[in-house]
């Protein structure tokens, strides 16, 4: 499905902030990818979803080599992939019915059935109240259960999720989980950066650790060396800590929003 | 052609492009009657042109008045019996008082005033007259006789004719390359201030053409809805100042016909303007997007 070879990036004239990367993610696959803050998460994921060309190595997606591919043949990779960002990157001038429906509308469906199907889901992610709301008066959790919805709408190949669990409450980062696991096993190469270890002890998956540019592979189950020094009490026990039903208070970390295009 | 998907804002929420239809509506205004005036004067010197084009004017201007009469006489008769000569005219003193009044005032052509006897000569279309035969046998009756086949004024007018219109054509070129300019202006704005639509566009799988069409499309709203307001503010100005020179022309200049059937061909400015923006916006759109990752 995804075969990185010796792959570095960099942005601009700068150092490289991943190294060496080499890695393959097998179809139908759940990975989480952890690491601390900085440590090149959001720039990987960058690279998967096709918004960054590699400095050097080789990219292989879908069988194809997407590092040669020209401008003109990213799109047709990009349909078959569905992200979630970080920062929701919502279109304020839409509803939310619309933003959810923008990959069907890219891809050329159009009519009711479209409509219904978003509705289905965004009634399934809690938001039946919502539809014809538009992103700014959203509450955050609200727009991230918005752009999951948007990722998830045409049952992508692969799924990449940036802190999907970040700024929804304890059962509806449940829901959320849930609804990428049922994806995963229905064939969705699933692949999560995620902060939230206790997302990552609950489920049964494969690691992929960041470290300083640096990427090393986990297997289920296997222990991340020195987890504990990046695993403070405030990741590991915050969903534990607090009444499912209460808010979460959770402020992103600046240095996780490295993004722009 | 690419399916369109309406992701743009709202057209009153789009601050850097909001004023550009009222933009084309100026340039268009401005090449609608550059245009209108060059078609008006062009049918106007036709007519003029036409009026002049089968006569001749005959002056005898010896200072005696009974030689003069002599002269008049020989001269009607020998113009008469020319093959190719229609029909000639004696003038009147009032006719020629006429004549000379914008230039003399009104009464002012006094008995003592040496004045030319004018003869008015139609010419057959049919027929040729060898005009050089005929001054040179006018020539022989008196050296006071003039023949003036009004070449003279008609090349000045067709001078002229072909000045405005190159003036015309000109303006027209200019404006055309402002408003290109102006839309890829306009566009670029555009383009950066949905810099984030335009990525989360590409990230969710959109093509190039996609993103271009949604432009393309609302700068052709843009040039149609610039163009007609252009148009009829153009229309507006020409019919009130045909409407006020009517009253202020003299006798002396014939104030040209609204061109009615050339006019309309004027109605495709705005579709014409529709088109330029889209290119513009399409090319614009395609070029910049080329250059993103």
């Amino acid at each position: 499905m995804i075969h990185f070879e010796n792959v570095g990036m960099r942005y601009g004239m700068g150092s490289e902030v991943l190294k060496d990367i080499s890695f393959n993610l097998k179809p139908g696959s759940l990975h989480f990818l952890t690491g601390p803050s900085g440590a090149g998460k959001t720039s990987l994921l960058k690279l998967m979803y096709l918004a960054h060309r590699p400095s050097r190595g080789k990219i292989t997606m879908f069988r194809e080599d997407v590092g040669a591919a020209t401008r003109s043949e990213l799109p047709r990779f990009r349909r078959r992939i569905g992200t979630v960002f970080q920062d929701f990157r919502l279109l304020d001038h839409l509803t939310a019915v619309e933003n959810v429906a923008l990959p069907l509308w890219i891809a050329g469906g159009k009519g009711a059935e479209i409509e219904e199907h978003v509705e289905e889901l965004l009634t399934w992610v809690g938001l039946e109240g919502r539809m014809k709301a538009r992103p700014p008066t959203l509450s955050g959790g609200e727009k991230q259960r918005v752009a999951i919805a948007r990722a998830v709408i045409k049952r992508p190949d692969l799924l990449l999720a940036d802190e999907p669990t970040g700024n929804v409450d304890p059962v509806i980062a449940r829901r959320i989980m849930h609804l990428f696991l049922e994806l995963n096993k229905l064939g969705t190469t699933t692949v999560i950066a995620t902060h939230d270890m206790e997302v990552v002890n609950r489920v049964t998956a494969d690691r992929m650790h960041l470290s300083d540019g640096q990427l090393q592979l986990f297997g289920a189950g296997e222990t991340v060396p020195q987890e504990e020094e990046f695993e403070p009490a405030e990741f590991g026990s915050r969903l534990l800590d607090q009444n499912e039903f209460g808010p979460r208070r959770y402020v992103a970390d600046e240095n996780d929003r490295e993004d722009g295009v | 052609m690419t399916q369109a998907v309406h992701f743009l804002p709202d057209e009153k929420s789009h601050e850097a492009t909001r004023l550009l239809p009222y933009v084309m509506a100026v340039m268009v205004y401005l090449s609608a009657l550059a245009l209108m005036g060059s078609m008006m004067l062009h049918k106007g010197f036709g007519e003029w042109t036409e009026t002049l084009s089968n006569r001749l004017t005959v002056q005898i201007t010896t200072a005696d008045p009974d030689i003069r009469y002599a002269q008049l006489q020989e001269v009607t008769k020998l113009l008469r019996n020319t093959p190719g000569i229609e029909y000639v005219r004696v003038l009147n003193d009032i006719e020629i008082e006429k004549l000379l009044e914008p230039w003399l005032g009104e009464g002012n052509v006094t008995s003592d005033l040496p004045v030319p006897d004018i003869l008015d000569v139609t010419v057959s279309r049919s027929m040729t007259v060898n005009l050089d035969a005929l001054r040179g046998m006018l020539s022989k009756v008196s050296e006071n006789i003039h023949l003036d086949d009004h070449q003279q004024w008609l090349g000045r007018f067709l001078r002229l004719m072909d000045t405005v219109e190159y003036t015309a054509l000109g303006i027209l070129l200019l404006v055309v390359m402002a408003t290109i300019c102006m839309v890829i202006f306009g566009t670029k704005a555009g383009m950066a201030e949905n810099r984030e639509t335009i990525a989360v566009m590409h990230h969710l799988g959109a093509k190039d053409g996609m993103i271009a069409r949604a432009f393309q499309d609302r700068f052709m709203k843009y040039g149609l809805k610039g163009g007609i307001i252009g148009l009829l503010l153009a229309f507006l100005t020409l019919t009130s100042l045909i409407f006020l020179s009517r009253d202020l022309a003299s006798d002396l200049v014939k104030v040209p016909d609204f061109p009615i059937v050339q006019v309309a061909i004027l109605l495709i400015i705005p579709f014409f303007a529709a088109l330029i923006a889209m290119m513009t916006a399409r090319m614009t759109v395609l070029r910049n997007l080329g250059r993103m990752v």
